[in-house]
């Protein structure tokens, strides 16, 4: 059983995201000064890393199921969506002007984090059997309409990054379901017609920082603020870095949320240019196995999950990659494995051990 | 089929993902390698220094669109926070330049955390501006930023309305963090500025600012302009609000009285036209930073100069209450407007009499009313009882809040039964219903209060909310809020009783106290009231409520001068010379100078063309 357990797991996959839990570890270490003699210093560190490890066994527990029962619980589990995105509503506190976070003991749980894998899964419930067959309005429109509902609940949270996640996710399903490519375009369109309705549904700090991605002088002491340092933060670490421990930009307290949203500007900063391409190629490893085992899954209740895990995290690595470079609004979203974060890296674990069991019963081992 | 297709379009999600990750690869080698210098530069002991530009307050116009208060640039000399600590050379050079001891300037340097700038001194002469301009080298770290100083162009003039500004409090900031409240912020403290300080700040701009390794900025990485405040258009008319002014100070140095209140108000809307409070301060004191000596002078005043007594002194109304109970008494059929009443000097159940002991005979209401007789009214507290005349003043706004839009307004008091027995244990006499139907005893109004009752009578009625902005207006022009007149409520009272009222008053500028300044010939017909309130604390205070012109009245005037004497004597002076402004009526008094002075002037040119003409002939 172990053996024939070992010889199927996507040992690439395993060791790309091992790695950047790894680099996560240290660099959260560095963003929250592991290096100062103060009594918390390992606290966040610590958390991550339990977190990561416990989970991780989790994750080996689950390769014993079969992912294709999920498709069963596929309703079930989007009305227990529902219902934990409305319990923030009346339940959550809020930080930062959003009310994102509920209080279950010792830690804080962000439900939109688990909010979207539980999307992915039931939305590749329902697509499974409307592969090829979205060709017009009339097949679409239940589809998102079964995705607005989320969508709207979490925005009005508001977590406008969160929410564009869902559209992410949505979109590269039903793209890998082959929808009509016009009508694709055109809902594009539609949406980008309604994008002034959006607008006013937005807070103002999120059209701020809308209206500072598109010039970060517009507000250069509040979230102008964020971008001009977080560049100056990657573009000093120049080709080497500075070393680990060693970013003044990070160090010093330039940054803000640098362990969490901002963490690759102190990837940047800490270790060059050649550190921050290597996890971007790690990245690229995890994405790329993705859509591998997306193409060889046995059934396609399997190729959509994978395909809708491997949307949000690229989804999730150009927003925030973009976004601490300077070339995206900043909208909270975290980056895969790498941002200090407890229900964000469950909900990451979790996706790869979806995508390893898919890759544990691919369709060349049933020959 | 589709399984092809499905991993066609898998290949197409594939090709994107190798495409972001290119993009993003490519940014960061951008970034870093082809601007890493650059960014290195800036990053290294982090040479960006933030510099906060205040946005300039709205500014207040009069009705006319004068400008009333506005602001004017003023220079700070700061310092920038560096990475090294700033040498003691340029501290004590600094202290020598702007006179500030050097202990204050190291308290100020450690106080301050962060990277905006540590403010030395405010509102400097040009003289330091071009001293740190051209020696520049002698003061690394020192900048000039340039702020708006709150300006008042008039002075003391209507310093109660606008009320001053200066630096937040703590207590301040604690309540107000939520509203976006900054330390070092300035801040409405008293009047409109107070109570209008969201709409009047605006948005606060800066500069982030890259600074050498001394502290000299080098280029500016990004700007956001400050977004000015709105505008207030009040109510108030400058002419008329500086012609009382004049009136009060003028009066006030004749009859050597310290202390005096005027409201001018338009009885059919509330609009506030002119609001006057003496002693005054002059509002531009504050705006950077009051020093101890002038507080020292405007706190030891003993008539405290920072209260605005037109809405927050409490005054016993004196005669001027008189309006009260004699509509009270005609609306409750105590009296007819026909019946006499003797007046011997003295009531016969209470020996109360005139001021001055005077016996007017025979009189009924108008007469009564002209001449203020004590004796006809107290006998209409008699006939009414203190309850009937708390109800009336209750209804005339009385011991309440007129609502007008300044902080701290009073609330004045009716003389009733409930206030003795919980303030005194004590049961209600007839001779405190006697003192309080000629507002004397318990009764207390603000200013504004007895403008209010005049101008209820003035307006047939009817009780308009005072107010004292018109709109507010956004930087781009548009308008952000208008105010309209609010009726608060309209007299129980049959209009021909409110008619009869009104005659009375008219005959006091005609026949009665006022008749003795008004005089025959005044060309507008004015209704007024004299009063005299009697002061246990010294001299009487002097009162004259008006309203005019007699039909379709658009003004009413309340005066109070506080230990003036006789209201006729302090206070219709005063009255008449704000209605003679509001009317556009020449002052003979000034005429008559206005036309010496031409005269003169005359006299002087004939003299001087003489004198040429006779040099030329020589």
């Amino acid at each position: 059983m172990s053996k024939r357990w070992l010889r199927r797991t996507d040992f690439n996959l395993v060791a790309a995201t091992v790695a950047i839990i790894i680099m996560s570890l240290i660099i959260i270490g560095s963003a929250t000064h592991i290096n100062a003699a103060t009594q918390e210093r390992y606290w966040f560190v610590q958390r991550q890393g339990i977190f990561a490890i416990l989970n991780g066994a989790v994750a080996i527990f689950l390769m014993n199921f079969d992912y294709k029962a999920l498709q069963r619980y596929g309703n079930r589990l989007y009305i227990l969506n529902l219902l934990m995105l409305l319990a923030v509503m009346f339940l959550g506190h809020s930080a930062l002007g959003a009310q994102r976070w509920i209080q279950l003991g010792p830690i804080t749980l962000q439900p939109s984090e688990f909010s979207k894998l539980i999307m992915i899964i039931s939305l590749a419930a329902i697509l499974e059997d409307k592969v090829g067959k979205l060709n017009n309005l009339h097949d679409l429109i239940p589809v998102a309409l079964y995705v607005g509902l989320p969508f709207l609940l979490v925005l009005k949270q508001p977590d406008l990054g969160t929410s564009l996640v869902f559209m992410a996710i949505f979109v590269g399903m039903i793209f890998a379901c082959g929808v009509n490519l016009r009508l694709l375009g055109g809902a594009f369109g539609v949406g980008i017609a309604c994008l002034p309705i959006l607008w006013h549904f937005l807070k103002d700090y999120q059209k701020m920082r809308i209206m500072v991605f598109m010039d970060p002088n517009v507000d250069p002491l509040g979230s102008g603020y964020h971008i001009i340092q977080s560049k100056i933060a990657v573009g000093s670490g120049m080709l080497l870095g500075k070393g680990l421990f060693g970013g003044t930009q990070s160090q010093l307290n330039f940054l803000p949320e640098n362990h969490t949203d901002f963490i690759f500007a102190v990837v940047g900063e800490e270790l060059g240019f050649i550190g921050a391409a290597f996890l971007l190629l790690l990245y690229l490893v995890l994405l790329w196995r993705g859509i591998m085992i997306a193409r060889n899954a046995s059934d396609t209740f399997g190729r959509l999950l994978a395909v809708g895990i491997t949307s949000m995290w690229a989804f999730h690595v150009l927003v925030n990659v973009g976004m601490t470079t300077g070339i995206m609004p900043v909208t909270g979203i975290p980056l895969p494995f790498m941002s200090y974060g407890v229900s964000s890296l469950t909900t990451n674990i979790m996706s790869i051990a979806i995508l390893l069991n898919i890759h544990m019963r691919k369709q060349k081992l049933l020959f | 089929m589709v399984v092809n297709d499905f991993d066609g379009r898998l290949k197409v999600l594939g090709a994107l993902i190798v495409l972001v990750i290119a993009v993003l690869i490519a940014r960061i080698g951008y970034l870093q390698i082809y601007d890493g210098e650059y960014y290195a530069g800036l990053a290294d002991g982090n040479r960006i220094r933030l510099i906060p530009s205040m946005a300039p307050r709205g500014t207040f116009y009069d009705r006319n669109g004068q400008m009333l208060v506005t602001n004017r640039p003023g220079f700070t000399v700061s310092l920038l926070p560096l990475t090294a600590p700033i040498s003691d050379d340029v501290i004590a050079r600094l202290s020598a330049l702007l006179n500030v001891p050097v202990e204050e300037i190291q308290k100020k340097i450690k106080a301050h955390s962060g990277f905006d700038p540590i403010r030395i001194k405010n509102d400097v002469g040009p003289e330091i501006l071009t001293i740190i301009e051209e020696q520049k080298t002698a003061y690394p770290g020192v900048i000039i930023e340039v702020q708006s100083i709150r300006d008042y162009p008039y002075k003391e003039q209507g310093a109660h309305i606008f009320g001053y500004v200066s630096e937040i409090s703590d207590e301040e900031l604690e309540k107000r963090k939520d509203e976006g409240y900054k330390t070092g912020d300035i801040i409405g403290k008293a009047g409109l500025e107070k109570l209008y300080d969201p709409e009047l700040r605006g948005t606060n701009g800066g500069e982030q600012v890259e600074v050498d390794v001394t502290g000299k900025p080098v280029q500016i990485l990004g700007r956001k302009n400050p977004v000015p405040g709105c505008d207030l258009v009040l109510t108030i008319d400058q002419k008329i609000q500086a012609a009382a002014e004049k009136a009060v100070d003028e009066q006030l140095v004749k009859i050597g009285a310290k202390a005096a209140a005027a409201v001018v108000m338009n009885p059919q809307t509330g609009e506030v036209l002119a609001l006057v409070s003496r002693p005054a301060y002059d509002p531009n004191l504050f705006a950077h930073g009051i020093s101890s000596k002038d507080w020292k002078v405007i706190n030891d005043n003993p008539n405290f100069p920072m209260d605005n007594k037109a809405v927050v002194g409490e005054y016993p109304p004196g005669s001027t209450f008189k309006i009260v109970t004699g509509t009270a008494a005609l609306s409750e059929g105590k009296v007819t407007p026909e019946e006499k009443i003797f007046d011997s000097g003295h009531h016969w159940i209470i020996p109360k009499g005139n001021a001055d002991g005077e016996a007017l005979g025979w009189i009924n209401f108008v007469e009564a009313m002209a001449h203020s007789d004590n004796v006809y009214f107290y006998e209409m507290g008699n006939r009414l009882g203190i309850d009937a005349l708390e109800r009336y003043a209750r209804m005339f706004g009385l011991g309440e809040k007129t609502g007008i839009n300044l902080p701290y307004e009073s609330e004045g008091l009716v003389a009733n039964r409930r206030y003795k027995e919980k303030v005194f244990g004590d049961d209600w006499y007839l001779s405190e219903t006697f003192d309080a139907a000629i507002g004397q005893g318990f009764n207390l109004v603000t200013p504004l209060q007895a403008a209010m009752v005049m101008g209820e009578i003035a307006a047939d009625g009817k009780r308009y909310k005072p107010y004292l902005v018109q709109r507010i207006v956004a930087p781009s022009g548009s308008v952000v809020k208008q105010f309209e007149p609010v009726l608060l409520s309209k007299l129980d009272v049959q209009p021909d009783i409110i008619r009869l009222v009104q005659q009375g008053l008219r005959d006091v500028t005609k026949f009665g106290t006022a008749a003795s300044i008004f005089g025959p010939e005044f060309p507008v017909d004015i209704a007024g009231k004299t009063g005299t309130a009697e002061n246990s604390q010294g001299k009487d205070h002097g009162w004259f409520v008006a309203y005019g012109p007699f039909v379709n009245p658009n003004i009413v005037v309340a005066v109070v001068v506080e230990q003036g004497g006789y209201g006729a004597q302090s206070a219709v002076p005063i009255g008449k010379k704000i209605i003679e402004a509001a009317f556009d009526i020449p002052d003979p008094e000034d005429t008559a100078k206005e036309e010496a002075e031409k005269k003169k002037e005359k006299e002087t040119a004939d003299a001087q063309a003489q004198a040429q003409t006779q040099s030329a002939q020589q």
